[in-house]
């Protein structure tokens, strides 16, 4: 995993760029995902369409269709230096579809399939620590999210 | 073989919602000794929702599942209606429809997506096709048109509940005593036309067309669909005063397996002195059962096919007629073949998009809704049919309208004795004393899970979570053999 989004041909986002929040605030840190949405929302001018999710459904590869590029942004349950990661996301078709877990690269590859479209993607990963049914984060997970939020401003947005 | 007790875990079970473990526990002569479906159930809301205002129930419920939240705000929305003091009768009537609407929204949906993307695969391509083809992946590979239906359908239903809540996630439809938007002309209109999503008059064709499909797929496969984790058991579900199929707002009716009434259309604000809930020190979920036929004969299955075996008719034309030949089939008894869960869920399809035509025809949905004056009341019981069966919220809130109680008894609990039936005929019937437990065979039990669309543990699921662990241990606990899949 890198933090380092090098890559000359990416892109800008624009209003045909796509972000998938994906989680839930009512259960502690699984909310970062739209956490990231809402301070996006309320910090930048990003001109992306923001789209919050309880989990990826299939329906959204009809939305993945019609955009050039494609950030998918989620709580990460396990260890991530730094606290959050950043990196390319392909389409595959190697996952196992639960109604509940529909993977990020899932959602591309049924997009490819159907409609024959491949946007540039993008995954954003940041770690938390608490998933009870809480309303509010985890003090690690803030700072994950302020770190992310960072990167995200200095490296993506500009 | 080894000749060793050998016990099989699949930990998760994949394709379900949340987290399931199945335990086959074997003897050393290979026989099923014993055969478990555990759950891993977060019961933790009914004290988080403890000390909110009342008012908030039907929001804070939506949190509780990512596969569901309408199902949830609804019958919380129900239940707080009681609280705010307002029965079901004296709510507007354009406030219930609005409700009923969303209602059917959620259940279109919700069971588009189980059969497009969750039983399809286990019907095209058979039992023991390879683990890789029996994916969702290559049903949208082999069969584009199911699949790009698939997801026309589950759009309608989503675009259906935003233009009703405002907005997907976080959307308000039901407040207390009353519902929180207008239903506006031009939103109704972009359903009954034909635009980027089809209209309600294509989803109904489409619903007719699966609804074909699975009975010729049942006059293929009559044999593997009649026995296949099949068993006797009790059913119940909402009806009408007419005892037509009913998912908003009923009585509660049940049968056994013989089609003998247990409970006789009875309003949910009793379920307490009807309902019982038994507790298994293996298992973290209850298992429910009428009190007065006790824990061995009392439980129920709940869902399509359990609503289709209490109803007398549905109030839909095209629907009362597949029930009738539905019925047919065995005979106006009780259908107890668990493989017809997927008819019975596409019968209900079906009358879901006839329901929801009507709705969108009806002046009066546009209607603006006053709510009636408030006359606090002490508690609150909310019931409804959710897409996987009885869904039951109850709420106690004290003078200054905090929430002080909270139960709820949710489909897949009252499905619990039913699934773990379904995997012991499975172990029995599959996996008992084979020389080698193969992959097919372990798919098979989750295909008899499946059936039931369980929701489990709702909506946490963070990337990194969820790997399928399939581990074969010894008598001593030694696993023999283990299978790791990352979900995510």
């Amino acid at each position: 995993m890198s933090n380092n989004p090098q890559d000359n041909n990416r892109p800008a986002i624009g209003p045909d760029t796509l972000l998938f929040g994906i989680g839930n605030s009512g259960r502690s840190d699984d909310g970062l995902g739209w956490a990231f949405l809402d301070r996006i929302a309320q910090e930048t001018d990003c001109a992306g369409q923001l789209e919050y999710r309880y989990q990826l459904q299939v329906e959204d590869a009809a939305l993945v269709r019609d955009a050039q590029r494609v950030i998918f942004i989620d709580s990460y349950q396990g260890e991530l230096p730094g606290g959050f990661a950043w990196k390319p996301c392909e389409p595959s078709e190697d996952f196992q579809f639960t109604t509940h877990v529909l993977p990020p690269r899932g959602v591309l590859h049924f997009c490819q399939e159907l409609y024959g479209k491949k946007p540039r993607a993008d995954l954003l990963m940041i770690q938390g620590m608490s998933w009870d049914l809480r309303i509010g984060m985890s003090p690690e997970a803030q700072r994950h999210l302020e770190d992310a939020l960072r990167f995200f401003k200095d490296k993506i947005l500009t | 073989m080894n000749k060793t007790s050998r016990k099989i875990i699949i930990d998760p079970v994949t394709r379900v919602e949340g987290h399931g473990r199945v335990t086959v526990q074997l003897d050393e002569n290979g026989k099923v000794k014993q055969a478990r479906f555990h759950i891993v159930e977060f019961r933790g809301f009914e004290r988080f929702i403890q000390g909110h205002p009342y008012w908030e129930a039907p929001l804070l419920v939506q949190r509780l599942c990512g596969i569901c939240p309408v199902s949830h705000h609804l019958a919380a929305a129900k239940a707080i209606d009681q609280i705010y003091g307002v029965d079901p009768e004296d709510l507007h009537p354009t406030a219930t429809k609005i409700r009923r609407l969303l209602h059917f929204a959620q259940v279109f949906q919700s069971h588009a997506l189980h059969f497009f993307y969750l039983a399809s695969p286990d019907l095209l391509f058979g039992l023991d096709a390879p683990v890789e083809k029996r994916n969702v992946a290559a049903v949208a590979l082999e069969h584009e048109d199911l699949a790009r239906k698939g997801i026309q359908m589950r759009q309608f239903g989503q675009e259906l509940i935003k233009a009703l809540a405002g907005k997907r996630i976080h959307g308000i439809t039901a407040v207390p005593g009353g519902v929180h938007k207008t239903f506006f002309p031009e939103e109704r209109d972009y359903f009954l036309t034909e635009t980027d999503t089809p209209s309600v008059d294509t989803m109904i064709e489409w619903s007719k067309g699966v609804v074909a499909f699975i009975k010729e797929y049942h006059d293929k496969n009559f044999d593997w669909m009649d026995s296949f984790a099949s068993y006797p058991s009790g059913h119940l579900g909402l009806v009408g005063s007419d005892g037509a199929l009913e998912l908003y707002d009923g009585r509660m009716r049940a049968i056994d397996s013989h089609g003998e009434t247990t409970l006789n259309d009875v309003p949910g604000d009793n379920y307490l002195k009807y309902f019982g809930e038994g507790v298994e020190k293996w298992s973290y979920m209850k298992f429910p059962y009428l009190r007065h036929l006790g824990r061995e004969n009392g439980w129920n299955r709940v869902g399509p096919l359990a609503r289709l075996n209490v109803c007398d008719s549905i109030p839909t034309p095209l629907a009362n007629e597949e029930l009738r030949e539905f019925k047919a089939y065995t005979n106006g008894k009780p259908n107890n073949h668990t493989m017809h869960t997927h008819w019975a869920r596409l019968i209900e399809v079906l009358h879901c998009a006839e329901s929801i035509r009507d709705l969108l025809h009806d002046k009066e949905i546009l209607d603006v809704v006053e709510r009636p004056k408030v006359n606090r009341r002490p508690e609150g019981i909310g019931i409804i049919e959710a897409p996987r069966g009885t869904l039951m919220h109850h709420y106690k809130a004290d003078e200054k309208g905090a929430i002080t109680k909270c139960n709820l008894i949710v489909s897949t609990t009252h499905n619990n004795e039913p699934m773990n039936r379904a995997v012991q005929w499975v172990a029995q019937n599959v996996l008992d004393q084979q020389q080698e437990i193969t992959e097919s065979m372990l798919n098979q039990v989750e295909v008899a899970i499946r059936a039931y669309d369980p929701c489990l543990s709702c909506a946490t699921h963070a990337m990194g979570q969820m790997p399928l662990i399939l581990e074969v241990l010894d008598a001593d606990g030694k696993v023999i053999a283990e299978h790791v899949k990352e979900a995510t």
